[in-house]
């Protein structure tokens, strides 16, 4: 399982800020918790290289990319395989980009080296668009063996509905992208009602506090462009997740403080997401039978300066969970013992203007599920007097092994005719 | 006609820029909403008609010494497209009319696309 941004800008990018370079940028990635990110500047890979570099001495992946305006002004991400396939496409789309940069106009498309020493400016017009349409432009990224996303197509402006009116049928994109602005699960809705293309969410980040604001997971072997083909067309087991806005939706909350539990031991975790309206209450409780904590380490848990993991982590933790409560009017308690258990429990006001979007059960589902098959989780979304509920050992009995691709699609089915009817019904 | 007397015609209201809007002549007139057209075919003086509100339209009214832009169908600049125009002393109009009754009206008052040489 990885946690990937696939659509980042450096200072080459002349609408990015300067201090988005290599290092500022990798630094962000790690700290919003990501394994991977990729690099796409607009019409110019001239600067993954020095990502890659940086992030290879940090323990990031990093894929070299590019985001490529067609003529029609729609913006195509090309994820690409290695740096010689990025300058290889780079090559291509230079010879069809007309016109010399203004800095006064544009902003500055600065050539940088890891240790953020500026190598040079980049003289082509990287804001303007290339001569090729549409197709020539997903054609050359396929030509040169990377994978074609349409960039935000929830956007207006540059997205490729927003500029064609529609995705042209038969058009070979890989997958979509969902910016920070949509819900993934509204996205689905809106973009892909047959499933026509995978979705993957990213955060289009121009500087480093946007780094990690949208993020995909991905059920794959290891973070390169090859795995995340085959999760794109679902072969071979592997397969896209879910996504969303780690540092807001509370669905991503919910996976994360989970992912805490498993890490400490648990192998039982209750999680109940209660929405209750018309009582202007939502609530959301995770009890896990792990090691428990002691009344000190009960004390830090909310301290954003403390943690337990070893690991990298998506998501805030406890402290960011317990702020989003306070927000919306709510609060954070937790309950735990040394060898009782866990149990936190955090109020908001449903219609408090500050309480952060359900987000994406789906994601938070799936990723739990598929990563660890092998656990007891039982999870039950109530709003107002409906239910939906799911318990991993009764989807054992019933024959549906989420650790198999069957099974996982299965699953699915499940989680979004559930949630689909909870919806309908509220 | 100055940009502010544009916009009276037009049922617009300047939302970026007054001062300039007042000041400013309109020497001519661009409808499109593909950015690298305008870059390529617009002129100096011109009054822009578009439907986009993104950033980037501030940089090519700056880069072509636009006079101002005109946007339709009711649309406002996104705030940072606003403010990158407040401070290149680009005016903004903003209108409920569709682009096409836009160039009507503004072609009816002898403003043009072509220019005589």
């Amino acid at each position: 399982m990885f946690v990937i941004d696939t659509h980042l800008h450096t200072c080459l990018s002349p609408c990015a800020e300067l201090d988005m370079h290599p290092s500022a940028l990798v630094e962000a990635a790690i700290r919003a918790g990501l394994d991977a990110v990729a690099v796409c500047d607009h019409n110019s890979a001239e600067n993954a290289g020095a990502v890659a570099r940086a992030g290879r001495a940090a323990g990031l992946a990093v894929i070299p990319g590019m985001e490529i305006t067609s003529a029609e002004e729609v913006h195509i991400l090309g994820l690409m395989p290695d740096m010689e396939a990025a300058l290889a496409l780079q090559s291509r789309i230079y010879r069809a980009l007309p016109g010399r940069n203004d800095e006064r106009a544009f902003g500055m498309q600065v050539i940088v080296n890891e240790q953020a020493e500026v190598l040079g400016f980049n003289e082509h017009l990287l804001a303007g668009a290339t001569t090729l349409e549409v197709d020539r432009v997903v054609d050359e990224i396929h030509n040169a063996d990377g994978l074609a996303v349409a960039s935000h197509v929830d956007r207006e402006g540059f997205g490729i509905i927003g500029q064609l009116g529609m995705i042209p049928p038969g058009l070979p994109l890989d997958a979509l992208e969902i910016s920070w602005r949509t819900p993934l699960s509204e996205a689905r809705e809106r973009f892909v009602p047959r499933d026509e293309f995978p979705l993957v969410c990213s955060s289009d980040a121009h500087e480093p506090k946007d780094v990690g604001r949208g993020a995909t997971w991905a059920f794959v072997e290891e973070p390169t462009v090859a795995e995340l083909g085959l999760a794109f067309r679902g072969q071979n087991g592997r397969r896209i997740l879910g996504g969303g806005r780690p540092m807001e939706d509370l669905a991503l909350h919910i996976l994360d403080i989970t992912q805490n539990s498993i890490e400490v031991g648990a192998t039982e975790i209750e999680i109940e997401l209660q929405e209750d309206p018309a009582a202007d209450r939502l609530v959301i409780e995770i009890r896990d039978n792990g090691p428990g904590m002691d009344r000190e380490t009960l004390s830090r848990v909310t301290d954003p300066f403390f943690t337990t993991r070893k690991t990298r982590r998506v998501g805030m933790g406890l402290p960011l969970l317990s702020e989003a409560a306070r927000a919306a009017g709510g609060g954070l308690e937790i309950e735990s013992a040394p060898g009782l258990g866990s149990r936190v429990r955090a109020v908001f006001r449903h219609h408090h203007i500050d309480r952060a979007p359900v987000g994406d059960i789906e994601t938070t589902l799936m990723v739990l599920l598929a990563s660890r098959p092998d656990l007891a989780i039982r999870f039950k979304h109530a709003v107002g007097g409906e239910t939906f509920e799911l318990d991993s050992r009764e989807l054992r009995t019933a024959g549906i092994d989420p650790a198999t691709p069957d099974g996982l699609a299965a699953l699915r089915e499940i989680i979004r005719r559930g949630e689909a009817a909870l919806m309908r019904t509220s | 006609m100055t940009v502010a007397e544009a916009a009276g015609k037009i049922e617009g209201t300047v939302v970026v820029c007054a001062a300039e809007a007042a000041a400013r002549e309109v020497r001519g007139g661009y409808a499109s909403d593909l950015l690298s057209d305008v870059m390529g075919n617009s002129r100096e003086g011109d009054l822009w008609v578009t439907l986009q509100k993104h950033i980037n339209i501030v940089a090519v009214a700056q880069l072509n010494g636009l006079a101002g832009i005109v946007l339709v169908n009711g649309r406002r600049p996104e705030p940072d497209t606003a403010a990158r125009a407040e401070e290149e002393h680009i005016p903004i109009i903003s209108t409920e009319l569709p682009t096409f009754d836009v160039v009507g009206i503004l072609h009816d008052l002898g403003i043009r696309g072509r220019r005589l040489a």
